[in-house]
């Protein structure tokens, strides 16, 4: 019994810290870094969000659109303590949050390139789905990285390597950029001149996975598929060397051990042997060795590049910033929390969702977005204040369908029978002119990157695109404004409706002097919407 | 005789310059009224900034036909080199009122461009660059409109008047300057549709939504104001300035004696709308004149693409230095390669980039300059051989510029123009 006793108390103590860990919510840890990294400007920090500045924010995060006026009174009537949490909850089960992942990741992956090879419409779908189920992170890039793109069920998964054309340096600058978070284009000609942890071995090292294979028949083919030959060193040298040796480069992440490979007896390097016009098959794959390396534990750089990425859509900014410049000479901002949510993403198993809700739980987080005042241009690397994120393209354009009511409309026209993914299906095909007017460059714009060009503010201000939706029609905004008489009551209805709170009192009287003055009412209405869309406060998640 | 099609079929052409401008939407609405901008302003604004215009002869202009006739040769072609206003520099007699502006223009006769395809020879004229992996270097429009953008000019800064086709923004030709010093597409002139108040807003109502949304955002401003929340609410006091500006965009407020003497065909339309929008305080404006690849029938083409070209062209340069604005517009005649001094059996010329001319005039120009020789029969450069990268730093010099100057696109230093090559000193003033 003693025996016992005793491993039962040693036992205990091996587990202890753990539970007391595990019984405090991963997202205290977040706000303990966060807190640390306020040093003196502590006292100054903004104070939590009020509900209706939350409610949108997490709306928008969460399912890429503003939420309706029924859902944002529900969530400011509800008095209980752990509403917010609940509201996290709802969106994260919602058929919005896979379609405003689906969105992020496909530019995230994709930077808004062409669609020859998969169609728009299959791979939101893939996308969408893989979201829905929360398929752990780590699984889905490895489906990514392993589909040949020949099961016409797993084709959309290769459109990475696919709309690429399985070109060696686009994939080899890409594959470090956006799934380990470092940009090694430079060190393609030589060791980066600037950042010394880019090494030219490196850059050589992913591209060994994937120089072999090819797209067949070849590139220009819409169906084509990804082929492999057994053969094909990759060497390289520096264009610093004068003496011009030649390296040879093994498979292997930047970093890690070089991946040890089969020798092939001659003869029986091929499953399928080339010939003319039959795909070739090698014994030894090389690329198929890529998904299980990049993903496994040992290669750090996958989970925290992941974890940097989405702290980065929910934060507005990454704790390494600019997302794919992690080296020595750029520090992450928070190192230890960058260290811990990659371990305990790792840990959870690379679940999205898991890290998404510890993050909107954070006081960090649901922080508020004005400054307080004495607060004079607070660095946005320390989260003092909320910081305000752009809407993207698409983000964009469902919170306008949403704000004048068209969201409400169709769903109106749809009936009660109506399901949310009919609703989808007219809504989507309105983001293409969005989509073209908003986005400039592949990836969408953060605080430090936004842009707005003369184009992008005529686009909004005199195209159809918003312009059409501004007139009443049943059941949407303008109609609804229309119809009411009491000039407050406008106000009110139109700032919950636009911007997810109630009008100042000031903006009251501003809206009824607008009534007031005008010989067409229901005109001034209209315009009165597009005066909010347009307005920054509405431009930006805030 | 029927319009010349590309008969190289390459993809470049296939896909035209629709593809470039990314949009389908064509100009409906109505001009506005007729108005000028205030001239004690405009005069001002002529003596200080400086302006680029090129015409750009698309599909490759003879060299032999126009700045280096080789005539009685076996590749000079039927056409007689004629006396210019500069004694001793003959070019061809296709261009008879140009001749006679010699005195403003320089030539430069020993081009080698390098290549003989038409999507990278647009490259390397416009960019003054060989094609280079992993980088796109930014087109002497957006490299213009950057460095010498007015800043009290809402105008876009990089504006191109097209033959035909659609109107648009966001051209993919300022790479790493940004959006903002991407070309904005005019096909046949028209200003991009939504540059214009719709039918169904009047002013007052325009009007009175801005002045709440400006409300709006000053209240917003008061505890969110950012870099990024300011230049969204400044962007859309641009916008407003250039929708007061859309007349600059209507021809029709010239006086019809001088729209007669540009003609009143779209070359002479575009070449007097490009005045227009340089005397606005647009920073460069490029028109294109299509279509001069002839494989087929060079000289019948020529006659015809060059009767079009010469007069207005003339035009433009004494309607500039009318206005004191020459001194100040580097005007520049390129095409993306030169033709062959061989003549095909078709009685054509084809692709060629190794020993042709480019014509310059205006601020920074040697006036009656010619640098540069061909061989006696045109087949190679015989004296002081120039690429694009040597005009490149020639154009940004000639404008006051210091070309050998870096951008810093992710901090990095990208040279303005290519360090291999410099300027052609002894065409610049």
């Amino acid at each position: 019994m003693f025996v016992h006793s005793r491993l039962t108390a040693v036992v205990a103590l091996l587990v202890l810290p753990r539970v007391v860990l595990s019984a405090e919510p991963f997202h205290v840890h977040i706000d303990k870094h966060i807190t640390d990294g306020f040093g003196d400007a502590k006292p100054q920090a903004a104070p939590r969000a009020g509900d209706e500045e939350f409610c949108r924010r997490i709306y928008l995060d969460l399912t890429g659109t503003i939420p309706t006026v029924t859902e944002l009174n529900e969530f400011l009537g509800d008095s209980t303590k752990d509403k917010r949490e609940k509201l996290i909850d709802k969106l994260l089960a919602s058929p919005g949050y896979a379609r405003r992942m689906a969105w992020h990741f496909d530019v995230m992956l994709m930077e808004r390139g062409r669609d020859a090879k998969v169609t728009r419409a299959a791979w939101e779908s893939y996308l969408q789905s893989a979201f829905a189920d929360n398929k752990p992170y780590d699984a889905f890039v490895r489906e990514m990285l392993s589909s040949d793109g020949s099961d016409p069920k797993t084709r959309p998964a290769a459109k990475f390597f696919l709309e690429r054309g399985m070109e060696p340096h686009l994939l080899t600058k890409d594959i470090g950029r956006i799934f380990l978070g470092r940009n090694l284009q430079c060190a393609q000609c030589h060791n980066h001149p600037a950042i010394d942890d880019y090494k030219q071995a490196d850059y050589y090292g992913i591209q060994a996975f994937v120089n072999r294979s090819f797209l067949f028949p070849n590139a220009n083919v819409p169906t084509a598929v990804i082929a492999e030959r057994a053969e094909g060193d990759l060497n390289f040298m520096s264009v610093f060397d004068k003496t011009k040796k030649l390296y040879n480069a093994a498979p292997h992440m930047p970093g890690g051990k070089l991946i040890d490979e089969p020798k092939m007896e001659k003869g029986k390097e091929y499953k399928v042997k080339p010939t003319p016009n039959v795909k070739p098959e090698p014994t030894h794959s090389r690329r198929a060795l890529l998904a299980a390396a990049i993903t496994s534990d040992e290669n750090k750089a996958f989970a925290r590049n992941a974890v940097n990425r989405l702290w980065a859509m929910m934060m507005g900014r990454g704790i390494i910033h600019p997302l794919d410049m992690d080296h020595g000479s750029n520090p992450p901002s928070h190192p230890e929390l960058l260290d811990e949510l990659t371990n305990e993403f790792v840990k959870h198993k690379y679940d999205i969702k898991w890290l998404l809700r510890e993050i909107a739980l954070s006081e960090a987080y649901q922080r508020s977005s004005e400054t307080p005042a004495g607060l004079e241009n607070p660095p946005n690397d320390r989260y003092l204040v909320a910081i305000l994120k752009p809407l993207s393209p698409e983000q964009f354009a469902y919170a306008v369908m949403q704000a004048t009511g068209h969201t409400d409309a169709e769903r109106a026209a749809l009936g009660a029978k109506g399901t949310e993914a009919q609703l989808d299906a007219r809504l989507a095909p309105r983001l293409a002119p969005f989509r073209s007017a908003l986005s400039h460059g592949g990836t969408n714009a953060t605080a430090d990157t936004f842009s707005a060009t003369l184009d992008q503010t005529l686009f909004l201000k005199y195209g159809n695109a918003v312009r059409g939706l501004l007139p009443p029609r049943a059941g949407n905004l303008a109609d609804r404004l229309g119809k009411i008489t009491n000039p407050d009551a406008i106000a009110d209805e139109l700032f919950a409706a636009v911007l997810s709170r109630p009008p100042t009192a000031d903006e009251r009287k501003d809206i009824a002097d607008a009534l007031k003055n005008t010989s067409d009412r229901q005109k001034a209405i209209n315009e009165l919407v597009w005066a909010l869309v347009a307005s920054a406060e509405f431009r930006f998640n805030h | 005789m029927l319009p010349c099609t590309y008969a190289c079929n390459t993809a470049d052409h296939v896909l035209s310059r629709r593809a470039f401008l990314g949009s389908t939407r064509s100009a409906t609405a109505a001009l506005g009224v007729a108005g000028f901008a205030n001239p004690i302003a405009a005069a001002e604004l002529k003596k200080k900034q400086k302006r680029v215009l090129v015409i750009f002869m698309s599909g490759g202009l003879s060299q032999l036909e126009s700045w280096d006739p080789k005539p009685n040769t076996d590749t000079g072609g039927p056409f007689k080199a004629i006396q210019t206003a500069v004694p001793g520099t003959r070019i061809c007699e296709l261009l008879p009122h140009t001749a006679k502006q010699m005195h403003r223009l320089a030539i430069v006769r020993s081009l080698n461009s390098q290549t003989n395809d038409h999507g990278i020879g647009t490259t390397v004229m416009l960019t003054g660059r060989k094609p280079e992996a992993g980088i796109t270097y930014p087109e002497l429009g957006a490299v213009s409109a950057r460095l010498l953008g007015g800043a009290g000019s809402a105008l876009p800064g990089h504006i191109q008047i097209l033959p035909k086709g659609s109107s648009g923004f966001g051209g993919a030709d300022a790479a790493f300057l940004g959006p903002k010093f991407a070309s904005v597409s005019l096909g046949d002139g028209k200003p991009p549709p939504d540059l214009f108040r719709p039918g169904n807003l009047t002013p007052a109502e325009d009007e009175e939504r801005e002045a709440f949304r400006k409300k709006l955002n000053s209240r917003f401003a008061k505890s969110r104001k950012s870099a990024a929340t300011d230049v969204y609410t400044e962007s859309f006091d641009q916008a407003e300035q250039v929708v007061k500006k859309t007349t600059i965009f209507d021809v029709d407020n010239e006086p019809a004696k001088l729209a007669d003497k540009y003609g009143r065909h779209d070359l002479g339309r575009h070449m007097l709308l490009a005045r227009r929008l340089l005397e606005a305080g647009v920073s460069y404006v490029k028109v294109s004149h299509s279509n001069y690849d002839t494989h087929h029938e060079n000289f019948d083409f020529h006659i015809e693409q060059l009767g079009e070209f010469d007069r207005p062209f003339a035009t433009l340069l004494e309607d500039l230095a009318d206005r004191g604005m020459l001194e100040s517009t580097l005007v520049v005649v390129m095409s993306e390669m030169g033709r062959t001094p061989r003549i095909n059996d078709r009685y054509g010329r084809d692709h060629w980039g190794a020993a042709w001319s480019v014509a310059l005039a205006g601020a920074g120009i040697k006036g009656g300059a010619v640098v540069g020789k061909t061989n006696a029969n045109g087949t190679a450069v015989a004296d002081r051989e120039v690429w694009s990268g040597h005009l490149f730093h020639t154009y940004l010099q000639a404008v006051g510029l210091d070309s050998t100057k870096n951008f810093y696109p992710n901090e990095r230093p990208v040279p303005i123009a290519d360090p291999k090559a410099s300027a052609i000193r002894e065409i610049l003033a």
